[in-house]
Parts: structure tokens; sequence; C-alpha cells
């Protein structure tokens, strides 16, 4: 038996164990790849950066634990840009656990810059409706929100009174996962209120948002734990993401040469036929 | 009667929604708005529908002794467990923040990380140049995998571009034309369930 009839009986075990050490080692022993900047990327940095300090930014946090290794470095890096601008941060999630997640990195990130709940940003957890929840919400926040996460009434805190619709929104950031998530704030929320809205998303999702960023109707784009590692980079944070950069750089490569090797079994055994 | 009331009840309220969106008269706002609100309140029950299917079929589970029924009591103890640690202490209590942040997310992170390794496996058995089409998808798959990661850039500084390139022209092509179709499809389907030609969202299939 020679060398590609072995490879064409590989062990699937083998493949895990290849995957799994190139995932480790580069975290054990960092590599420091140079992470280049995408357009999409820079234009969320820029937009954030345009935004007048005291601003609201509606931080949606659209996805769960399962996508929590690739959305929540984005939501560290937005986060701590925003409180370096001085702009206020609302967050509210379409998913049950992602006001969670964005609870963790507020709490973690807003002592760093004196922060205050209530006046510099709120969370007002996870908000069911979908579509229809976000067409109400664009005419009237008070309609749909009437207490925080915690059950505290809107009223009683400061940028809660102070978001009575979409027009006090100064952008919408949604960390997305799925459904529903940054498809309705695109259709829904932009087309009828014309709040601009720019994304972070699961990296599998990022080709479908080329079509939105071409018409203009997403203002930039974070894609996959990539954007959030060139967010670090823009931010000048060293975070998750690009610590991660080093392993998902080795682990496509390897599933670059198994893609070859596959094709150059398939070859051969044309060959012999 | 008992399939005419809701065809009229979906027609009737279809129709009333589609003409709201247009006409920015106070009536048509007002009572959309209400529509919206109601929808929103039936939305949030979903999550106990949710709950009690996921207890009816455990429970089932472990009565009929079906495939891995021992692992349903862990399911259920948690479930209840998670609850009433969340109605006693509230969602900032200790337990049950510790349970979200210490079991959940590294336990929901751990399960989408084994993908990685199942797709490693798929790479190097299914993907693989039969055809022409499979083919092209597949260099533009390797040139978009090394071009998504920091070797690509390391390899020749300009190689992100050329992946733009492919995002922003033959990508959104392809997928413009694949959404322009679901789109009309949504729209006919749309059309269908308003008319009360589609009935099958009420069970039974079309009849």
């Amino acid at each position: 038996m020679n060398l590609i009839e072995r490879l064409s009986h590989l062990d699937r075990r083998v493949i895990f164990l290849l995957v799994a050490f190139a995932v480790v080692i580069p975290m054990l022993q960092p590599i420091g790849l140079p992470i280049d900047i995408t357009k999409p990327v820079k234009k969320v940095y820029d937009k954030i950066e345009s935004l007048a300090p005291g601003s609201i930014v509606l931080l949606s946090t659209d996805f769960d634990p399962g996508s929590e290794a690739e959305l929540y470095p984005a939501t560290e890096a937005i986060i701590e840009h925003c409180f370096r601008k001085n702009l206020k941060i609302y967050v509210m999630g379409l998913w049950p656990a992602g006001s969670d997640l964005g609870n963790l990195a507020l709490n973690k990130i807003a002592p760093r810059y004196n922060k205050n709940y209530g006046t510099d940003y709120i969370n007002v957890g996870y908000r069911p409706g979908g579509a229809v929840m976000l067409l109400s919400l664009g005419k009237n926040f008070g309609d749909i929100i009437k207490v925080d996460y915690q059950g505290t009434p809107i009223d009683l805190l400061e940028l809660g009174r102070a978001v009575k619709s979409s027009k006090n929104l100064g952008l919408v950031m949604t960390l997305s996962a799925g459904d529903p998530g940054i498809l309705h704030w695109i259709i829904y929320f932009h087309a009828r209120y014309g709040v601009p809205i720019c994304g972070a998303t699961t990296a599998i999702m990022a080709p479908q948002q080329y079509t939105y960023l071409g018409s203009g109707q997403l203002v930039g784009l974070l894609g996959g734990l990539k954007g959030a590692a060139e967010y670090e980079v823009l931010v000048n944070r060293k975070g998750r993401a690009s610590i991660g950069m080093d392993s998902q750089s080795i682990v496509h490569v390897l599933l670059v040469i198994f893609i070859l090797l596959g094709n150059i079994i398939l070859l051969h055994q044309k060959g012999k036929r | 009667m008992k399939r005419t009331l809701p065809l009229i009840i979906v027609a009737g309220s279809g129709f009333f929604m589609l003409v709201a969106f247009f006409i920015p008269s106070k009536f048509f706002q007002d009572t959309s708005q209400t529509f919206q609100n109601w929808y929103i309140g039936v939305a949030a029950f979903f999550v106990f529908i949710g709950i009690l299917n996921l207890v009816k079929i455990n429970i089932e589970k472990i009565q009929r002794k079906l495939r891995d029924w021992r692992y349903c009591y862990i399911l259920l103890f948690f479930l209840a467990f998670t609850m009433a640690t969340g109605f006693i202490q509230g969602r900032e209590g200790k337990a049950f923040l510790y349970m979200f942040y210490n079991f959940q997310t590294p336990l929901g992170a751990t399960m989408f990380s084994l993908l990685a390794f199942f797709m490693a496996s798929a790479t190097f058995r299914a993907f693989r140049a039969k055809t022409p089409e499979a083919t092209i998808l597949l260099i533009a798959a390797l040139l978009v995998m090394l071009g998504r990661i920091p070797v690509g850039y390391w390899i020749w500084h300009n190689y992100p571009d050329l992946v733009e390139w492919i995002m922003t022209g033959p990508n959104t092509a392809a997928k413009r034309g694949i959404l322009f179709g679901i789109d009309l499809g949504l729209i006919s389907m749309a059309l269908r369930v308003l008319l009360g030609i589609e009935r099958s969202y009420m069970g039974g299939g079309g009849e």
C-alpha cells in the first residue's frame, strides 16, 4: 500500500488530533502574525469615531454562548471604543442569553472608564418578538421597554428616559449569530426608521452581509473572529480575538492541506481506474 | 366554521397590517401598533410553550426508556434548578449567574467548537473537485480561506484585497440572486396565506 492509499484510509481521530494541536500550540506559543484591516471593519471604526460625545449607541447582543467565542471579543472591543469616545450604550438582546453576555463585558469595561449604570449605559435585557418588536420599538421605545433587565422602571434611569424613539439613537450595533439578528435590524429597523446599522456576525454569516454593505444599508461589518481581531488592532487592544488569530490561521492552513490532500487522493483513484 | 373563522382572522388582520404600513393615519397606526403589541405578548409566551414541550418530551423519553434516557434526568434537574435559583434569587442572584457564566457559557462554546473537528474531517473526505462547478467552488473557497486569516496578508500584502473583491463581486452577485428568489417566494407564500390558498399552517395539510 503506497502513501496515497494509506492517506485515503486515514483514521478521522488523526485529523481530530491534528486540529487539536493546531488550536492549542499557537495559544501556548503565539506566532504573532500581522493582522490587516479590511474595509468593512474600518467603516465600523470610522462610524463610531464620527459620533459626537454623548451620542447613544444601541448595542444588540443577538447571540448566545454557542457563538461566544466569535462574538464576545467583538462585544468587548466595541464597548471599549464607545466608552473611550464618551458614547452612551443602550444594551438589549433579541436572544435570551445575549444581554447577560453583554453585561459580562459591560461590568468588565465600564469601571475602567468610570462609567455608571443608568447614566452612561443600561441593559434592558432580552426582548422577544423579533421583527414585529423592532417595528414597534423604533416608533416608541416606551411601548416595548418599561423596565431594565433587573426590573427597574426605565423612567428612573437617565439613559432610559433619554431614548424615546429611534430618533434618539446615533447607531445600532448588532452582534448577531443568526435569526433574529442583523437581517431584522437592517430590513425592519434601518429601512423603516433610517438609523445607521453596523454589525458583527459569525464568520459563516458574513458573506451574506456583503449584499447590504454594497447597498449601504449596512455601514460596516466585523466578520467572525478575524473581524474582531481587526477591531482590536484599530482600538489598540490586545484581546481574545487577536490571541485566537494564530490558532485560526494554523487551522485554516491545515484545512487547506486537507482539501488538497483529499483531491490528490481523488485524482490518484481516478488515474487508477 | 372551524376552518373558515381562522381564515377570515388571518386574511383580515394580514390585509389590515399591509394597508396600515402605507397609510399614516392615526387610526391605522394605533391599531396596527396594538396588533404588534399583542404579537409581542404572544411571542413571549412561546418561551413557556418551549419549556413545557421540553419537559413533556423528556418525561416521555424517561417513561419509554428510549435511547440515552438517563441524560433526561440531568436535563430536567438542571432546568428545574436553574429556574428555581432564578425565581428565588432573581436575575442577579449569585447561583443563577454562576451557572450561566460557568456552566452554560463554556458548554455552549464547547458544543459549537466541536464543529471544527467534524468540519476538518469533512473537508478531507467530501470537499472534492468532481465536477467543473465543484472545482470553481473549491478554488474560491481555498482563496477565501487563506485570505481571511493573517497568513494571507503575510503571504502577499494585496491578498486580502483579492478576497475582498471575491466577496463584494461574485459572492454578492450570487447572494443577491438567491435573495431575490427567496423574497419572491416569500411574497407569493404570503399572498397564498392571505388569500386562503395556503392552509397548511392550520395543520392537516392543504385541506
